[in-house]
């Protein structure tokens, strides 16, 4: 076993000074096999989802919860749950699903503006923040937060007082997936803060929700922690081989024709960092 | 080992030039289209940035190319692996 393993890791004769893991065939190989298990994976989901499907636990009150904890951190008024803001919000969950698109406006030119106007919801100021992909509402509201495309604006402007949320499960671009929607609006032009501060500290306590929106999915295995499992096995387990590969070789003063390892492994650690951040989820 | 890298000094800044200012192009935005078109230019400016090196020392060899071109898609296949298995395209 030591053997096959420093056979597999290290540089050595039996692998001609080339740790074997490196080999152009075992990088093939790997592509391969990272291909064949990423259809495998959706196969099994589409066909077993309570054995391996999405986890997640995002509700609508944690949401607001959190938001407003976030404001009240940076002195801004805490917002008030609207019914006609969730009612929009659904809307357009619903419209995502069924015309399959991902983006504020729909494809046939409907802004968000339309779902919130159609609610009854005579605004003055209006803003929507969406995120897909996230399993617990701290990671939407974190994403939303450390954002600079204005979702942190919307989360903390002022100029909103109420706020609605859809939080719906459905299929995007052929991918199951949690849609959480954020719609944020205004009847009345915002008015001095101090009176602000006041208003909010009457009203703070009017956040019960009366449908509360939620997906509360806990399949057998999740996909995330599935699939970042072997991610981050797959690409540690190469960026180790390269380091050791590189250390023992410099060592021995053996010379040979092969890439350099230092520029692998410098671009394998940024695929390691940008991957572990976008798997969480995406804004928009 | 230290004595390669600081005779190839300024060929690694530059890369690590590249690479930093991908990950600044892909983390500063929202936007799944551009973060996976990005990591896809830099994925090409390693391999061709690799193959130029190589071009310099006179030591390029069809293998190492081979060999960048391998690590390169094994980079963006992981990517595509753990967005797609999320759902998070």
């Amino acid at each position: 076993m030591k053997e096959f393993l420093s056979h597999l890791f290290t540089p050595r004769e039996s692998n001609n000074h080339r740790a074997k893991i490196l080999h152009h065939t075992n990088l093939f190989l790997t592509i391969i096999f990272l291909l064949l298990a990423s259809f495998l994976i959706q196969g099994i989901k589409g066909a077993f989802p309570s054995v391996l499907g999405i986890k997640a636990d995002v509700s609508s009150e944690e949401l607001l919860s959190l938001t407003n904890k976030e404001r009240r951190n940076a002195g801004v008024n805490p917002l008030i749950f609207n019914e006609k803001l969730s009612e929009a919000a659904i809307k357009k969950a619903q419209d995502m699903f069924e015309y399959d698109y991902w983006a504020h406006n729909s494809p046939s030119g409907k802004t968000p503006w339309v779902f919130i106007k159609s609610s009854g919801y005579k605004y003055v100021y209006a803003g929507e923040n969406l995120a897909r992909g996230f399993s617990t509402a701290e990671d939407v509201i974190k994403a939303w937060m450390t954002s600079s495309a204005g979702h942190r604006e919307n989360m903390l402007s002022s100029n909103y007082q109420d706020v609605g949320f859809a939080v719906k499960i459905g299929k995007l671009n052929g991918e199951e997936t949690v849609l959480v929607v954020e719609e944020l609006g205004n009847l009345y032009m915002p008015i001095a803060k101090s009176r602000v501060q006041e208003i909010a500290t009457a009203t703070d306590a009017n956040t019960l929700q009366k449908n509360v929106q939620a997906v509360r999915n806990q399949p057998l295995i999740s996909t995330s922690a599935l699939s970042s499992n072997i991610y981050y096995v797959f690409i540690i387990v190469f960026i180790t081989a390269l380091f050791l590969d590189m250390i023992i070789i410099e060592k021995n003063k053996i010379m040979r024709f092969v890439g350099h390892n230092i520029d692998h492994i410098l671009y394998l650690l940024l695929i390691l960092i940008l991957a572990g951040v976008w798997s969480k989820g995406v804004i928009i | 080992m230290l004595k390669r890298i600081s005779e190839h000094a300024i060929y690694y800044i530059a890369l690590l030039i590249i690479l930093s200012l991908g990950f600044l192009l892909a983390y500063s935005s929202s936007d799944r289209s551009w973060q996976i078109g990005v990591i896809i230019a830099i994925t090409f400016f390693y391999v061709l940035w690799g193959i130029m090196h190589h071009l310099i020392n006179h030591d390029l060899h069809t293998k190492i190319v081979v060999e960048y071109i391998l690590i390169g898609a094994f980079g963006l296949t992981i990517v595509f692996f753990l967005l797609s298995v999320n759902g998070n395209y």
